[in-house]
């Protein structure tokens, strides 16, 4: 299982990264504290500027950890012996997207806590609602930006190209996952947004697809 | 296994490194490659570990085209450059059985042990590689490179780093290339560091491939 194999050496490289982890955690935290400064202290409407709060923190969040991501098979070359075991591209690139969702998502865990209590919203209830549109969201996330990290690799302002890239591709995603994790605490009836967890949905299968048909050609392209 | 350069031509910049250069590295060969600071020797041995694509000319693995079989060709290929190549968060043993198993090897972790008890890092198997010297990681860079029995070895600078004990390891490890009747590259500014392994002694002169 050549994927779980890169996934779990990229999560070991994460985690002794201490200074990598600590400045992700207290910039995702610092944004969603910043923000829900800015709105407060008297919320017009809590659970649209929750959800708004904790994509946009987990959107810059990612850019953070997909740049750290890609720098890892850079700073040595390792990137080239991972070629040069001959696996097969596209399970190389499914254990990083893994990697990468794995950290997104303890992002997220670490950030629901912090907007339910700052912004005042969420019940255990609406919980597995909200995770289930988490999960659709960072994988999307995590496949697109995955591959479009390894397009910037090399590049200088690749922290600026990438968010240039990855925004407007991901827009459908965002615009989902902000309408659900609204409707889902108590801002507007679920039904009448629940179209938008079939886009994200498609969102997720086209950035899997992409990565299947190009991430090899991105990878030989590193020179 | 016989990998084959034909007329490859590499530029960077518009600036051509390699101009129709051709080299064959057939079965119990040590091949030295010389050449001054800038004449090719990596993007040689870059363009032969399948790294990097050239921009002309074509590079044949037992006559086929390396492009239709580079996963294959990859994997009888042990390569050790001037980049590590290594994750310097993780230690030795973590290194080489991650790349042993990424490659199909079962037995990674013996592997690996087996490989750093023969370059006498066995003490220092389970440290992060951030904190070796420069003489260790290239043991362990040269580790790397074995970990899979190639059938060609590519060794850019082995030499850099290391001391005797060390070099005397490079070189037994080149004469048992040789004698089991497989293929090295050794990009090294002094060619008496070699020993007596070496069979064949190229020069890169104006991108092309000489004989010494």
């Amino acid at each position: 299982m050549t994927f779980l194999l890169v996934m779990k050496k990229d999560l070991r490289l994460f985690v002794r990264d201490a200074r990598f982890l600590a400045t992700l955690g207290l910039f995702s935290a610092s944004l969603v504290l910043i923000l829900s400064v800015a709105f407060g202290p008297v919320f017009t409407e809590p659970p649209r500027l929750a959800a708004a709060t904790v994509w946009a923190a987990l959107f810059f969040a990612g850019v953070l950890g997909l740049t750290r991501s890609l720098e890892l098979e850079g700073e040595s070359g390792a990137g080239d012996a991972l070629r040069l075991s001959g696996a097969d591209a596209f399970s190389l690139y499914l254990g990083k997207t893994l990697a990468n969702f794995a950290l997104l998502a303890a992002v997220f865990i670490l950030l629901l806590p912090l907007t339910a209590i700052f912004f005042d919203v969420g019940t255990l209830q609406a919980l597995p609602g909200v995770l289930g549109v988490a999960a659709l969201a960072l994988i999307g996330y995590s496949a697109w930006g995955t591959l479009f990290a390894a397009l910037a690799r090399g590049l200088q302002a690749r922290e600026l190209l990438l968010s240039v890239l990855l925004f407007p591709s991901l827009v459908p995603l965002w615009i989902g996952a902000v309408k659900l994790t609204h409707a889902y605490w108590g801002g507007v009836p679920v039904a009448e947004v629940k179209d938008w967890l079939k886009v994200m949905a498609v969102m997720d299968v086209l950035g899997l697809a992409l990565a299947a048909w190009l991430y090899e050609a991105v990878q030989e392209a590193g020179e | 296994m016989i990998l084959r350069a034909e007329a490859v031509t590499k530029r960077f910049d518009d600036r051509p490194v390699l101009s129709r250069a051709s080299l064959t590295l057939e079965p119990g060969q040590v091949v030295h490659v010389a050449g001054p600071n800038g004449s090719g020797k990596t993007t040689l041995a870059r363009i032969l570990g399948t790294l990097l694509p050239p921009d002309e000319g074509e590079v044949l693995v037992d006559d086929v085209p390396l492009s239709e079989r580079r996963s294959q060709t990859r994997r009888l290929i042990g390569f050790a450059s001037h980049a590590p190549l290594l994750y310097l968060s993780l230690t030795p043993v973590e290194n080489l059985e991650f790349f042993a198993r990424l490659a199909g090897a079962r037995d990674g972790r013996r592997r690996a042990l087996a490989l750093l008890e023969r370059f006498g890092l066995e003490q220092a198997a389970h440290r992060p590689l951030a904190h070796f010297s420069r003489g260790m990681l290239q043991r362990v860079v040269l580790c790397r490179a074995l970990l899979l029995d190639p059938q060609l070895l590519i060794l850019d600078e082995p030499y850099a780093g290391l001391d005797d004990a060390g070099i005397l390891v490079v070189n037994q490890v080149l004469a048992e290339i040789r004698k089991q009747g497989r293929t090295a590259l050794l990009i090294a500014h002094d060619k008496e560091r070699g020993g007596g392994v070496i069979t064949r002694a190229v020069r890169l002169r104006n991108g092309r491939v000489e004989d010494a």
